[in-house]
């Protein structure tokens, strides 16, 4: 009897010094349909597509390609099954036209070592008009959308026979107008027979496109539910362990006097020759969270390190508090009432080899409290000050403040990271992405706090690629899209569909500042 | 690492209960910043002082200093002493300052130094220990004979090319045009033309090698390479265009001809080392030796092969000079006939040659 | 006793002593290939070094002779631990340190100046020449390497040039301090009669404080605090507010000032003259790489680990010639001290037992 399950998982169990990243975890995915890996970051679903892999090797378990036991010892194996994967940052060739980047690897060559390209060529346009992927093939990737790469790297997948589909959350990248064209696609292949596994942690999505979902939870298996079975909330109770609230409260906002005023900033782009921020002019006042949304890439990272000193400005001012500071330092920004939650919390925001009592005085250890008149340290201050943060901020990790910050979670590096910059007493906080790769108990929390500076009469500034999180979170958003501010929303009164029609470029205003 | 100290301590209190030995010649070399293997001195010394102890079944062993500072060629004649050696062989006038440390305090033990002047060992000059004999060679005479050689042999286009002006690398020098000097006289020549320089180093380098070139090129016909290896500058240079050198020190005909072309070495002009390591070591092992002095070893008679200072058995004897009228120049000079004169203090009166002296390369 | 595997220091400790071992073992295989016959006497007396004496007071003065020269090494492995733990990798300390021999040499036997003025000297111009590269770093984006080994070579040119005016005529090497200018010689604060050795001089107390000083101003001053963040996360250092340039530029001064210090605290004890004709960096700058991985990147540890590296450079003198040819000494020795440079490696396999037998236990449980 023919085995129902294109791949299957079984009693999967992968450790790691310290922690159980896989334990006892079954899997199984039936051909034909979409399948979901739902999981908050941690939970092991990386952990797992990388045994699938052959990346890692399962201590326990035994995996079964069409009812038969297989063993996967690296991704040449795998590939070798017909298990493909579109990555969430893609694996493309950026100076390669589509058409090579699909054929890359697996190219038809003639007896002389020449490339056969007109066959590969018909192959891929049949492919992309079975399934509905609208590619260009000749099309240079560097100078096609994202949505058009995505469509490649799918295309990559079909061009090698591959029957298993997995899609490492594909929708992170996409405007909501792309989203439902992927669906669409992922629909498509499914019908034709293709057993695809999607992993996300975004419970609409799952619900609208997905069978059945699998959902994981600090490396456990948490159980296996038909997507029509099930609510979303119930879902989320699987995911998180508890019910979560996903709705900020917040009282009406009541601005005040402008805070924070940028006009016409223009900042250079380091990938490529145009500017990444181009003639951008906006304010922020007291007492409002002004966020600023798009899609990643379109020059929200390159603005704040034009605003915060990371990079210089090559047109334009910033006033802070009725004082130019356009040329001032990183210091004299931080030191006059600036506070800045990175976008990379291990890139920018920690030393993760310093301890939390060290990360925590980053910005201040040269302050009078941290460092006597000969240049030593007050160590004893430091302790402190540090002890007090985090229980201030509820800031858990082993050892308390001499944990080293590499060791410790990723929601508590990011607190520790509030705890330091709000602890500053800032005029005006820019928080970067400061909900990114959390669990919702975390998100929740700095939700919180981003609303209560705003109560106390701070300005604060989001810069969210969630779309959640840019309809909940602030009082007005503004779009920004290929450097440029596109429009001004009102989160009460604008919908989703309305913003992804601003994030894709497909509507504009004139926005004054 | 305690336990460590505490076992190597321990070793070293076992071996030094075994090696009570009785008061034979024991023979330790020890080299100066060369290596034995350097074709000159060290290498001379070395092979003479071994085959001497092989045959007659004294022990013997070389060392090498940790690095090329006084300090560390003490620590080095001292570990050959605490080991047993009695007889300390030394090549070379870097070993000046070490012999003033070493050789009063240990006057059990016989230092053999070779090359090294009045001049090098400061306060002890004035009174050289009983157990420390220095050797100084007359440079300037087998200098002569080469240069004398050269001349007599038909070639009127010379050049010396010194190492660093050291006292002895200048005696060769000036020996080599009073040399050439004489025989263009014999013969009645006006057109003898010498170049005279220094590296001012004892290694031949591209620099050099460039200066020969050019030397070479304007029609030098022979180089007196005078000074450690910068025999490979003159000697790369004139195996270019077909023309001739001339060794130092040992007879290095065998080694530059190996290393350019096979009879580019027209002579060299050599210190008896090897003579000199023989006969200490064989008057110590009579009882013969006497120390406390520094000896200028020259010429002890007229048979050319039992002198301190000769020119190599590899000479390319031609009509124009033959073994014989080496021997006869040898004879004439022993006898007094011919004087060489050793002032280094001045450029040497010449007659019939004309000296291009042309400092130093660098 | 996993316990006490795990901790930072004790790995260190662990892996350094494993190198020197490995290192041995190799050296002893490589003896033994040549000739067995004198391969175990020959490696035990390189080990023992100064200890192969007999007599007590040689025994002292050889330890003397070899401290003196482990001083210098202290120093330039001090000089490349600064900078790597503010993320540079200063390969020009060997630069630095021929830039601070020249410098107090000439100061001592061309002007002749008296010992504390040449010392320093030496270190103001070795933290000079170490900032040159820190600029180029800064303003011109020059990877310190490339730059550093470019000055050696310049450092190394300029200072035979230099120096070749205060030489002996008759010599490549340059006057004797003690009888040029017996001021010029570091004081021996009666530790030459401790050693029977004239050339052990202050420099030995000095270089240990030194290295306690560099581990303090590491660990716990505001200085090291920003200048270790630099060197483990630049961006964080940048995103904090730290002045990036000057602190690249300050940390390599500093690190050419201990480098040139460790010259001038060698060539003043009048142990060694400068060869004005030498064609090869001095090797200290270079051994100063092993000797701080040795030494587990710390102050500290770095005192032992050029003790021992300096040990055994010395010891291989003692391998007996009849055997051997009096190279092998440096091959033992070279052998020896590049597997010093395998200490981090090292590390990692000790991390990665005992994750292993972590996972192990985990299996079992």
């Amino acid at each position: 009897m023919e085995s129902p399950y294109a791949i299957e998982m079984l009693n999967i169990t992968k450790r790691f010094p310290g922690i159980i990243a896989n334990d006892n975890i079954t899997l199984q995915l039936k051909k034909g349909e979409i399948h979901a890996l739902l999981g908050e970051n941690g939970a092991g679903k990386s952990t797992l597509m990388s045994v699938l892999f052959g990346l890692y090797q399962a201590e326990e378990g035994t995996i079964k390609k069409d009812g038969e036991v297989v063993k996967i010892n690296d991704p040449n194996d795998a590939n070798a099954l017909g298990i493909g994967m579109v990555h969430q940052h893609f694996k493309l060739v950026e100076c390669f036209t589509v058409l090579d980047n699909i054929i890359m690897g697996v190219e038809p060559v003639g007896p002389m070592g020449f490339l056969r390209k007109k066959e590969a060529r018909e192959k891929v346009i049949a492919l992309s008009k079975k399934y509905g992927l609208d590619v260009d093939p000749d099309a240079k990737i560097e100078d096609i959308t994202v949505g058009m790469q995505q469509r490649t790297e799918i295309l990559k997948m079909l061009y090698r026979d591959n029957e298993i589909l997995i899609f490492d959350e594909p929708t992170a990248v996409l405007t909501p107008q792309e989203i439902d064209e992927l669906m669409q696609i992922m629909r498509n292949l499914a019908a034709e027979g293709k057993s695809i596994l999607f992993i996300s942690h975004k419970l609409a999505e799952i619900m609208a496109v997905a069978d059945r979902c699998t959902v994981l939870r600090k490396g456990k298996y948490i159980g296996t539910v038909n997507t029509k079975d099930v609510t979303m909330e119930e879902l989320s109770a699987m995911m998180v362990g508890r019910n979560v609230n996903f709705h900020v409260e917040k009282k009406p906002a009541t601005p005040g006097d402008t805070v924070l005023e940028v006009r016409h900033m223009t900042v250079a782009s380091k990938t490529h020759s145009n500017n990444a921020v181009k003639d951008a002019s906006f304010k922020v006042r007291r007492g409002e969270i002004v966020c600023i949304a798009g899609i990643d890439g379109n020059g929200q990272s390159e603005l704040v390190y034009g605003l915060t000193g990371l990079e210089p400005l090559t047109k334009g001012e910033i006033v802070l508090d009725g004082k130019d500071i356009t040329k001032a330092s990183i210091r004299k920004r931080s030191t006059s009432g600036m506070s800045h939650i990175p976008e990379d919390r291990h890139k920018h925001g920690l030393v993760l080899d310093y301890s939390l009592e060290y990360n925590m005085i980053l910005q201040t250890y040269f302050e009078s409290a941290f460092t006597d008149k000969i240049g030593f340290l007050r160590r004893k201050n430091i302790r402190n000050f540090s002890d007090k943060l985090i229980e201030q901020y509820d800031v858990r990790s082993g050892q308390g403040s001499i944990t080293s910050a590499r060791s410790m979670s990723g929601g508590n590096q990011q607190k520790a990271i509030i705890a330091r910059e709000l602890d500053k007493q800032p005029e005006v906080l820019v928080a970067v992405q400061p909900t990114r790769g959390l669990d919702v108990g975390a998100i929740e929390y700095i939700h919180k706090q981003l609303v209560a500076q705003r109560d106390a009469g701070k300005a604060v500034l989001l810069i969210s690629l969630e779309l959640d999180e840019v309809m909940d979170v602030p009082d007005r958003i503004l779009v920004m899209y290929e450097g440029e501010i596109v429009g001004e929303l009102d989160p009460k009164k604008t919908t989703q569909e309305e913003l992804g029609l601003y994030m894709a470029g497909a509507k504009r205003d004139e926005v004054k500042a | 690492m305690k336990k460590f100290l505490a076992l190597f301590l321990a070793l070293v209190l076992c071996l030094s209960a075994v090696s009570a030995f009785a008061d034979d010649l024991k023979v330790a070399m020890i080299t100066d910043y060369g290596d034995i293997t350097d074709q000159s001195f060290n290498q001379t010394t070395y092979e003479a002082a071994k085959a001497w102890s092989e045959a007659n079944g004294v022990e013997f062993l070389y060392y090498k200093p940790a690095s090329d500072s006084d300090q560390d060629r003490i620590s080095s004649i001292e570990k050959a002493i605490d080991e047993g050696y009695n007889t300390i062989i030394m090549p070379g006038y870097a070993f000046g300052p070490a012999i003033q440390a070493v050789a009063p305090d240990y006057d059990d033990v016989t230092f053999i130094a070779l090359d090294v002047g009045e001049g090098d060992i400061g306060d002890l000059a004035a009174n050289v220990p009983a157990n420390l004999y220095c050797a100084v060679y007359q440079e300037e005479l087998c200098g002569y004979m080469a240069g004398y050689a050269a001349v007599k042999l038909g070639y009127k286009k010379l050049g010396f090319l010194g190492g660093m002006a050291v006292p002895a690398v200048v005696r060769y020098g000036y020996g080599f045009v009073q040399g050439a000097d004489a025989a263009a006289a014999d013969l009645g020549l006006t057109d003898v033309e010498i170049k005279y320089v220094y590296g001012n180093q004892f290694y031949g380098d591209a620099d050099i090698t460039a200066y020969m070139d050019t030397w070479y090129a304007n029609g030098t016909e022979v180089v007196f390479a005078c000074g450690g290896g910068i025999f490979t500058s003159a000697g790369e240079a004139a195996s270019k265009v077909g023309m001739k050198v001339i060794g130092v020190d040992v007879d290095q005909a065998a080694t530059i001809d190996g290393l350019y072309g096979e009879g580019i070495t027209v002579t060299s002009a050599m210190k008896g080392l090897a003579a000199t390591v023989n006969a200490e070591l064989n008057a110590l092992k009579d009882g013969s030796f006497v120390g406390g002095k520094v000896e200028n070893l020259g010429l002890v008679g007229e048979d050319p092969d039992a002198n301190f200072v000769q020119i190599a058995p590899s000479t390319q004897y031609a009509d124009g000079f033959t073994a014989e009228d080496y021997a006869a120049l040898v004879a004439k000079m022993f006898n007094g006939e011919i004087t060489v004169s050793n002032d280094i203090t001045a450029e040497p009166a010449v007659t019939a040659v004309a000296v291009d002296y042309q400092g130093n390369i660098k | 006793m996993k316990k006490l595997l795990k901790r930072e220091g004790v790995q260190a400790f662990l892996a350094s002593i494993i190198c020197i071992l490995l290192g041995l073992l190799i050296g002893y295989v490589v003896l033994l290939l040549i000739n067995p016959n004198g391969a175990t006497e020959s490696i035990v007396k390189l080990v023992q070094n100064f200890f192969v004496s007999k007599r007590a007071n040689l025994r002292l003065k050889n330890f003397g002779n070899t401290l003196t020269k482990t001083i210098p090494l202290i120093m330039c492995s001090l000089s490349i631990l600064f900078s790597y733990k503010v993320g540079l990798f200063n390969i020009g300390a060997a630069g630095q340190y021929v830039a601070g021999a020249c410098a107090c040499l000439y100061a001592a036997l061309g002007w002749g100046w008296g010992w504390l003025p040449c010392m320093l000297f030496a270190m103001v111009i070795a933290a000079v020449y170490g900032a040159i590269v820190g600029v180029l770093k800064a303003y011109c984006n020059v990877n310190e390497v490339i730059s550093g080994i470019m000055l050696n070579w310049i450092g190394l040119y300029t200072a035979n040039t230099i120096l070749s005016s205060v030489k002996e005529t008759a010599s490549p090497y340059t006057l004797y301090l003690d009888k040029e200018n017996p001021s010029a010689l570091l004081p021996n604060i009666g530790l030459d009669k401790l050693f029977n050795n004239s050339t052990v001089t202050i420099a030995v107390p000095m270089a240990l404080i030194i290295a306690i000083v560099v581990s303090i101003v590491l660990n716990k001053t505001r200085i090291g605090y920003e200048l270790r963040a630099t060197g483990i996360n630049k961006n964080a250092a940048k995103y904090a507010g730290m002045a990036e340039n000057r602190n690249i530029i300050m940390t390599l001064a500093i690190s050419g000032a201990l480098a040139g210090l460790g010259a001038s605290m060698l060539y003043q004890t009048g142990y060694m003259r400068w060869e004005c004709t030498q064609s090869s960096v001095p090797a200290m700058g270079f051994n100063g790489i092993a000797a701080a991985f040795l030494g587990g990147l710390s102050p500290i540890g770095t005192i032992f680990s050029s003790f021992f590296i300096q040990h055994i450079t010395d010891g291989g003198s003692n391998v007996n010639t009849n055997f051997y040819s009096s190279q092998i000494s440096d091959v033992i020795s070279s052998v020896i001290i590049y597997l010093c440079g395998f200490v981090l490696f090292i590390k990692l396999t000790i991390n990665k037992m005992i994750s292993r037998s972590d996972e192990k236990k985990g299996a079992k449980n």
